[in-house]
């Protein structure tokens, strides 16, 4: 859960301020911090992007602009495991539907939904680059691969 | 500076200058949508594509400086067919409403698609939907679907206001302008943002589905809103009254000055000119007797004003002037002061609240010709005494312009005292308030957009403003108003035109010598005093 007013602890202050020292013009770190911003606070809400802007000297709305363009910031509460389903050309040829479809009826939940005892958040996304693999899904940071059925359902029980 | 060629005419320019600029001084205007010389280049919209010699590529004229010897092609079959494909994009989701879009008729994607599109669609493709008429703030509206994301207004309220509420969310072909969440567009200079925004995407609260834009006639005018005196357009609604309630004067916009207010205008004086239309305007001279108001013609009401003015003594006659008053009025009004010899004349009155005030546009003094009240050299007394001397029985007539003495600083009891203790109250202005309610004698005027006339800025810029519409009524220019009882007072002539009253200011009143309507032109001059 997002307090109500994120604030980070002096130790993440300082990885701010480190990755900030990365880039000519500290703005460049805009990115990395908001990672850290939602590792730390489980998603971007309106109110991590207020403090983020804060630690920039940024509008909120600037903030917001990059929040809602790139795909991997979560702007609402996640599961406690992301499952992301190629669904690209390669995966799609090896069965992507299939296995997506499997993933729909086994979890209950449509791409972009989060079961409701707060475990799994299932995505469709695009290709992450490992065709020989296909159909393939990433759970959380780990790559899984030439999937079946069976091999998916395994993968779902493992998940706490 | 270097020299370049475009289109091949050769042109020297300032280094730094980029090729639209550059172009423009040559008459050659190359379409764009997200340039804007106010504004950070963002080279956004691709529009302003030119080809330039010995570089391979179609570059964009907005981000591309000048540079010695550089030859530039501003109509060549590759960038007609470039901006014929750019034109193409920017439609591809735009939903073509036009019918019902406020701004049709001022629309840079209608202009520029019958001047450089002209193409068949090829999208069989749904297009994307996005929010409509969404309230910004409380003058912007936004057509998410309209937009085609130049930033205009994004960059507006980053660079100009510095309150960056607006940003481009999202991405692809689901970008769209928006607030963040739960902020609102609500800054001093909102409404500039419609004007920058190139096609129907931000739209006017106060002004859309009033009438059509090509049913309005425009003139030039000043803001009279504060000392600043904006450079503005007045657009007039005159062939199609039925449509907008009766409301003549149907939106201000800026008008470029660089000295003033660059390309701005604040939404207090944009959104300020009810008045002119309001229901309280004064349109016929009346004269209360008793508890009855009664109308009368103005070549009855002149004798009677002038004789009210003889009758008593110079020293019970008080006049409280209006800083809102032009040049032209105050010079006619030190000259019938002259004439009968009243010397307890004053401009000021200070309001119950001071006004706000920025570091940009807004100054707080909300009267337009303050500087200009000052230069003519009316009267010397001060106000408060005049009242008091109303008061006390000393001033006999008070006259006074505009003014609502009740909504002053000053407090009400001791107003009311003056106003009631006053044998005779002369009122003149353009608009009913509690003040006038005391007046025997009511002298309407014309607004400002009903007449001629020069305010003084508080940089000492005379400026002009003109005629957009006919007095309300019977009201007349007070310079009008003045002069005749200046030639019922002494029998002098009067003069036929604001411009005849501002020749004879020029002549007597050093601040002004030299000036004219003609030199102080569009752009306004500076009085003697200021000049550098």
């Amino acid at each position: 859960m997002t307090p109500s007013r994120p604030q980070f602890t002096p130790e993440q202050q300082a990885e701010v301020r480190r990755l900030q020292g990365l880039y000519p013009d500290p703005q460049g770190a805009l990115l990395p911090v908001l990672h850290l911003a939602q590792d730390v606070f489980g998603y971007i809400s309106e109110e991590v992007e207020e403090y983020v802007a804060g630690l920039f000297g940024l509008a909120p709305a600037h903030v917001h602009e990059v929040v809602t363009f790139y795909t991997m910031y979560f702007r609402e509460p996640k599961g406690r495991h992301i499952v992301s389903v190629c669904h690209n050309l390669s995966c799609h040829l090896a069965g992507a539907p299939g296995i997506l479809d499997h993933l729909r009826r086994r979890l209950g939940i449509e791409p972009g939904g989060t079961t409701d005892d707060g475990r799994v958040t299932l995505l469709a996304v695009e290709c992450l680059c490992a065709c020989e693999m296909a159909p393939m899904l990433q759970v959380d940071d780990r790559y899984e691969g030439n999937l079946t059925p069976e091999t998916v359902d395994r993968l779902i029980d493992q998940l706490q | 500076m270097p020299k370049l060629t475009i289109d091949g005419r050769p042109l020297e320019v300032p280094p730094g200058t980029n090729l639209i600029e550059a172009a423009r001084r040559l008459g050659i205007e190359i379409p764009h949508y997200c340039y804007h010389p106010a504004l950070s280049i963002a080279g956004q919209c691709r529009l302003c594509v030119v080809d330039i010699e010995k570089v391979p590529r179609p570059q964009v004229a907005c981000n591309t400086v000048v540079a010695e010897g550089m030859v530039v092609h501003t109509e060549t079959e590759r960038v007609l067919e470039t901006r014929k494909s750019i034109m193409e994009f920017h439609l591809i989701n735009h939903p073509l409403d036009c019918p019902v879009c406020d701004q049709a008729g001022e629309c840079w994607l209608q202009i520029y698609y019958m001047k450089h599109g002209l193409y068949d669609p090829r999208m069989v493709d749904e297009k994307v939907h996005k929010p409509k008429a969404v309230p910004l703030g409380p003058h912007v509206i936004l057509d998410a679907e309209r937009c085609i994301l130049c930033s205009r207004c994004v960059r507006f309220c980053d660079e100009v206001t510095g309150t960056s509420e607006l940003g481009i969310f999202h991405r692809g072909d689901r970008s769209e302008i928006g607030l963040f969440p739960g902020q609102e567009l609500a800054n001093k200079y909102s409404g500039n943002v419609v004007d920058i925004c190139p096609v129907g995407a931000l739209t006017d609260r106060d002004f859309r589905f009033q009438v059509r834009v090509w049913y309005l006639d425009t003139q030039k005018s000043i803001c009279p809103g504060c000392a600043r005196g904006c450079n503005i357009e007045v657009h007039v609604s005159r062939r199609r009254v039925h449509h907008a309630e009766g409301r003549r004067v149907v939106r201000l916009k800026p008008r470029f000055n660089e000295a003033v207010n660059k390309w701005w205008i604040c939404d207090a004086g944009r959104y300020g000119s009810a008045f002119v239309d309001g229901d309280t305007r004064l349109q016929a001279p009346a004269r209360r007797d008793g508890e009855k108001t009664l109308e009368v013609a103005w070549t009855e009401m002149i004798p009677l004003a002038a004789g009210r003015l003889r009758g008593y003594r110079a020293d019970e006659i008080g006049i409280l002037a209006s800083p809102k008053l032009s040049n032209e009025d105050l010079f006619l009004l030190r000259r019938l002061c002259d004439a009968l010899g009243v010397g307890a004349v004053d401009y000021r009155v200070p309001p119950a609240r001071p006004g706000d005030e920025d570091d940009f546009l807004i100054r707080a003094d909300k009267n337009a010709n303050t500087r200009g009240a000052e230069l003519v050299g009316l009267g010397g007394a001060d106000s408060r005494a005049i009242l008091a001397a109303a008061r006390e029985r000393r001033v006999k007539c008070l006259w006074i312009f505009c003014h609502d003495l009740l909504a002053s600083a000053w407090p009400e009891g001791e107003v009311l005292d003056g106003l009631l203790g006053a044998e005779t109250v002369i009122f003149q202005g353009t608009n009913a308030n509690p003040t006038s309610a005391y007046a025997h004698l009511v002298l309407p005027a014309a607004a400002y957009p009903e007449r001629e006339g020069t305010w003084t800025n508080f940089e000492g810029r005379v400026q002009r403003f003109r005629q957009a519409l006919p007095p309300l009524g019977r009201a007349l220019p007070d310079w009008e108003i003045l002069g005749r009882l200046l030639q019922e007072v002494q029998g002098a002539p009067r003069p036929a035109r604001a411009e005849d009253c501002f020749r004879d200011l020029a002549a007597t009143v050093p601040a002004f010598a030299g000036m004219s309507y003609r030199s102080i032109g569009d752009a306004g001059q500076l009085v003697q005093t200021a000049r550098p």
